[in-house]
């Protein structure tokens, strides 16, 4: 057993060195495949977060008509949190209103104390919603219902960008799943060459009764190392090329709401990611070569 | 026991090999295959290898229905025969000794047992003041005798020969007969398919001669039709 696992990494490591250029080819477009999905990979996470961030943030306020008595309240609140898409309904009375208002102003709110007595402000519900793409028909929709004077939320705007980011995730994913079979595409064409410039051994191994799976197991292991060798460069620079972006960056884009992801144990994460799939695509893509090329012979 | 029954051979292109072909060879037989090309010689190597399926009727080669073999069995009964053709095959980068013992590895022979039947092997061949020789430092007999020391290697009870003297002088043909001779004593049957008639003249043994597919001839003292 030992013996046979010995040889097959021997042979393996052979066909890797003598077809060093075919080889080094398929690494470097690898590596460049690989890249790209790190850098998906760092795009998307990061838009997750900053989406995540945002949603957390944002909340509909909603005020309550004046002509809705205090024993209602607890109805209308049951009300708009059976709202789908609502995540949570907080109130606020009106003195509370009052509070939060002055704290805006620091301490010149202070001179809006003598309307304590008299607070013009209306009670209201603060309404967090689960995702930011709903928010617009959430807001809607509390509009609808007896008691409530009206409804504000950040904007179309926070909900176009919301959906400009989901867009730019879900377009980031369709490229990460299209260039996967690019990679095992060239380690199979790589595969095939080691195939056929090992034609006379593979015949010769057939004629003394080597089995199909003696063959091709050292292709598969070929096809396996040079994934990994393939996702070691894309790793590390994962891993050092996100910590300088992200010292460059102060760890947020733009402002300090969108906070970029920390580097650890993110990045690490992301070499793993990219690592599985070295040897993901490199398993696949000789798997495949060397049972089309062994198949159709007996 | 090689036996075949009313074997037929078409091949996908609608060339007919073999017609209607039955065959009886003994445990320990000596047998020249002879015949011009397209005679259906090959065919009739690939399908005791197992290379082929028969159109048609039954190869039985120690009672296993070759044609019948499963996909994954092929290997394990490709162990118990051994084959040699004309364009010696041997694996460049590696030594008279480790091209026999290629035979052996590949069967996960354990590396005791590939040195001791190598060496064998090679007292077998007389080559084994040769062992640490590459392939091309060889004549061509000697390179037969090293394609010959490899078929023989796993002990197999019947040895194929496609034409194994075609490319050599008569003087490296006379060794690789008497080799094959040698070999046959100990028991083990042997085929050789051939067109080279002054070996067929010299070395008698029963002789069969194909033409278009059928016996023309079988003789057990090694005579035969000129076609």
């Amino acid at each position: 057993m030992f013996r046979r696992i010995g040889r097959a990494f021997k042979e393996a490591w052979w066909g890797i060195r003598h077809h060093r250029a075919m080889v080094f080819s398929t690494v470097v477009t690898i590596s460049i495949t690989l890249a790209i999905l790190s850098i998906l990979g760092v795009l998307i996470a990061n838009i997750n977060q900053i989406t995540y961030d945002i949603e957390e943030e944002i909340q509909v306020f909603v005020k309550i008509d004046n002509d809705v008595e205090e024993k209602d309240i607890e109805e209308l609140q049951l009300k708009v949190s059976r709202i789908s898409g609502v995540a949570g309904v907080v109130y606020s009375d009106a003195d509370s209103e009052l509070t939060y208002f002055i704290e805006q102003y620091g301490e010149s709110g202070s001179i809006f104390e003598i309307y304590r007595d008299d607070n013009p402000l209306s009670r209201a519900f603060i309404v967090s919603v689960s995702t930011g793409f709903s928010i617009s028909e959430v807001s809607k929709q509390i509009g609808t219902l007896d008691g409530i004077a009206e409804v504000n939320f950040g904007g179309f705007a926070i909900e176009n960008f919301i959906c400009l980011l989901g867009g730019i995730r879900k377009a980031g994913l369709v490229l990460a799943l299209a260039i996967i079979p690019l990679a095992i595409y060239l380690i199979y064409n790589t595969i095939k060459i080691t195939i056929h410039s090992r034609r006379e051994e593979i015949g010769i191994m057939r004629l003394v009764g080597a089995t199909n799976s003696y063959i091709r197991i050292p292709l598969v292991l070929e096809g396996i190392f040079i994934g990994i060798i393939g996702a070691i460069l894309p790793c590390v620079g994962t891993v050092f090329g996100y910590q300088y972006f992200y010292e460059q960056m102060n760890g947020q884009l733009i402002s300090g709401i969108l906070k970029l992801v920390d580097v650890f144990p993110f990045t690490l994460y992301v070499s793993a990611i990219l690592l599985a799939v070295g040897v993901f695509v490199g398993l696949i893509g000789s798997w495949w070569s060397a049972t089309r090329s062994l198949r159709w012979k007996r | 026991m090689i036996v075949l029954e009313n074997v037929s051979k078409i091949y996908k292109n609608g060339t007919k090999a073999l017609n209607d072909f039955s065959l009886e060879i003994q445990d320990g037989e000596f047998v020249y295959i002879i015949g011009e090309t397209g005679s259906g010689k090959s065919t009739l190597i690939k399908l005791l290898n197992g290379e082929e399926i028969p159109t048609k009727g039954r190869v039985l080669v120690n009672g296993t229905n070759v044609g019948r073999l499963r996909f994954g069995k092929v290997p394990l009964y490709r162990r118990k025969i051994g084959v040699v053709f004309q364009d010696y095959q041997l694996l460049k980068n590696k030594t008279v000794f480790d091209n026999i013992a290629f035979a052996l590895e590949v069967i996960n022979k354990s590396k005791e047992e590939v040195r001791k039947r190598v060496k064998e092997v090679l007292e077998i061949i007389d080559l084994a003041n040769e062992f640490n020789s590459y392939p091309t430092e060889l004549s061509g007999g000697q390179q037969q005798r090293v394609v010959i020391g490899r078929a023989i290697a796993n002990n197999p009870s019947i040895l194929i020969c496609d034409e194994p003297t075609g490319n050599l002088d008569p003087r490296h043909s006379k060794e690789i007969i008497e080799l094959l001779e040698k070999i046959n004593r100990s028991g083990t049957t042997i085929i050789v398919v051939t067109h080279d008639y002054v070996l067929v003249d010299t070395y008698k043994k029963r002789t069969i001669l194909l033409d278009n597919g059928s016996i023309v001839s079988d003789d057990s003292e090694g005579g035969y039709i000129h076609v």
